[in-house]
């Protein structure tokens, strides 16, 4: 299926099975996404993977999933270099996002604020010249959404120079 | 083409022939790009079209400004610089990005990486329909009166501008890293 023809949120699940997540299947996707655009081809990211078996690796901080996997940018001195390699992260993600969706794979992007704090950042072996981009909780949903739920339309701001 | 082939065939196209841009094709893949966004605070970014002769020439001169009246601008011969302002302004579109500045870091980064998303999505999106794009985000551009010229408020943070055209030719793969050398798994008892 063409990426244009794709109807609907695809957003995870907001309640995921107990189901493990295979780390070779996120490194495959990985793989792709990492065709992002970026700068310089600086490629400013990092991955940690965490496996939720007992499921309170990230308790307190994150909602439960079966795994999440922390998406760490480098953090340059110079702050428009910054800039720009957060926003290659991004482009990752989306590309990640889009790939887990196909393979009915549910991803919850979130960015919370106990992600600017080192003293809780480095418990999960963010260095101190890295920050999150985001975390994404993994996991597969009870009824995998295929582009069937309704959605709000919200408006495009568009406008012409 | 499947997702993956997509991801890894799209290029940053710098070159563009003169096909003219359809602006609805622009305005409808912006729409759908949008949608594969979660749920974000309406009006969390906006976009600027610059898709007629006279808008895109307004914005290549905001562009080019801080160079032409900078030390090295000076030294640029008129000539040169006027090639150069030549070979933006025959670009055929430009969709220009900007997020909403919120209350607090959180927001700002929520809001920035939302358009960021968007304009990923768009960009593959794009790419399924012939379109080649540049994600510009130059810093030489970013002063004040580019982002007068644009529009930008005082809510607003600038993401970047997507430069679109159709292209005859992509240009070569560079290699990526694989994702296993950037690759650390948490174990529980770790922490």
């Amino acid at each position: 299926m063409k990426l244009s023809d794709l109807e609907g949120d695809i957003d995870g699940p907001s309640e995921f099975l107990n189901r493990p997540v295979s780390q070779d299947l996120i490194l495959e996707l990985l793989n792709h996404a990492v065709w992002a655009p970026n700068d310089e081809l600086r490629e400013p990211w990092r991955f940690i993977f965490a496996d939720n078996k007992n499921g309170d690796i990230m308790q307190g901080l994150q909602e439960q999933a079966p795994a999440y996997l922390l998406v760490l940018v480098k953090e340059e001195a110079d702050q428009h270099k910054r800039e720009e390699d957060f926003a290659a992260a991004c482009c990752l993600i989306q590309n990640f996002r889009l790939l887990a969706h196909e393979q009915s794979l549910g991803v919850r992007c979130t960015l919370h604020e106990w992600m600017y704090d080192p003293s809780r950042t480095e418990m999960f072996g963010v260095l101190s010249n890295e920050r999150i981009a985001a975390v994404l909780e993994l996991g597969y949903g009870a009824n995998q959404s295929k582009g069937k739920t309704e959605f709000p339309e919200t408006d495009l701001h568009f406008e012409l120079l | 083409m499947s997702l993956a082939e997509l991801i890894r065939a799209r290029r940053s196209i710098r070159k563009y022939n003169s096909t003219p841009v359809d602006q609805e094709l622009v305005v409808e893949l912006l729409r759908k790009a949008k949608r594969l966004q979660p749920f974000v605070e309406a009006g969390s970014w906006r976009v600027v079209y610059a898709g007629t002769s006279e808008a895109r020439k307004r914005l290549v001169d905001c562009m080019l400004e801080q160079l032409s009246q900078s030390r090295l601008g000076k030294l640029i011969p008129g000539k040169l610089l006027d090639i150069f302002k030549k070979r933006f302004t025959d670009i055929p579109a430009h969709v220009i990005v900007m997020s909403t500045i919120g209350p607090d870091r959180l927001t700002n980064d929520r809001n920035y990486a939302a358009a960021c998303g968007m304009m990923q999505s768009f960009q593959l999106m794009g790419w399924e329909h012939g379109l080649g794009m540049l994600w510009d985000s130059e810093s030489m551009m970013l002063h004040e009166g580019f982002f007068k010229g644009i529009g930008l408020r005082e809510n607003e943070r600038f993401v970047g501008i997507l430069h679109i055209g159709y292209y005859e030719k992509a240009p070569k793969s560079r290699k990526r890293t694989p994702a296993e050398q950037k690759w650390a798994v948490l174990r529980e008892q770790s922490i």
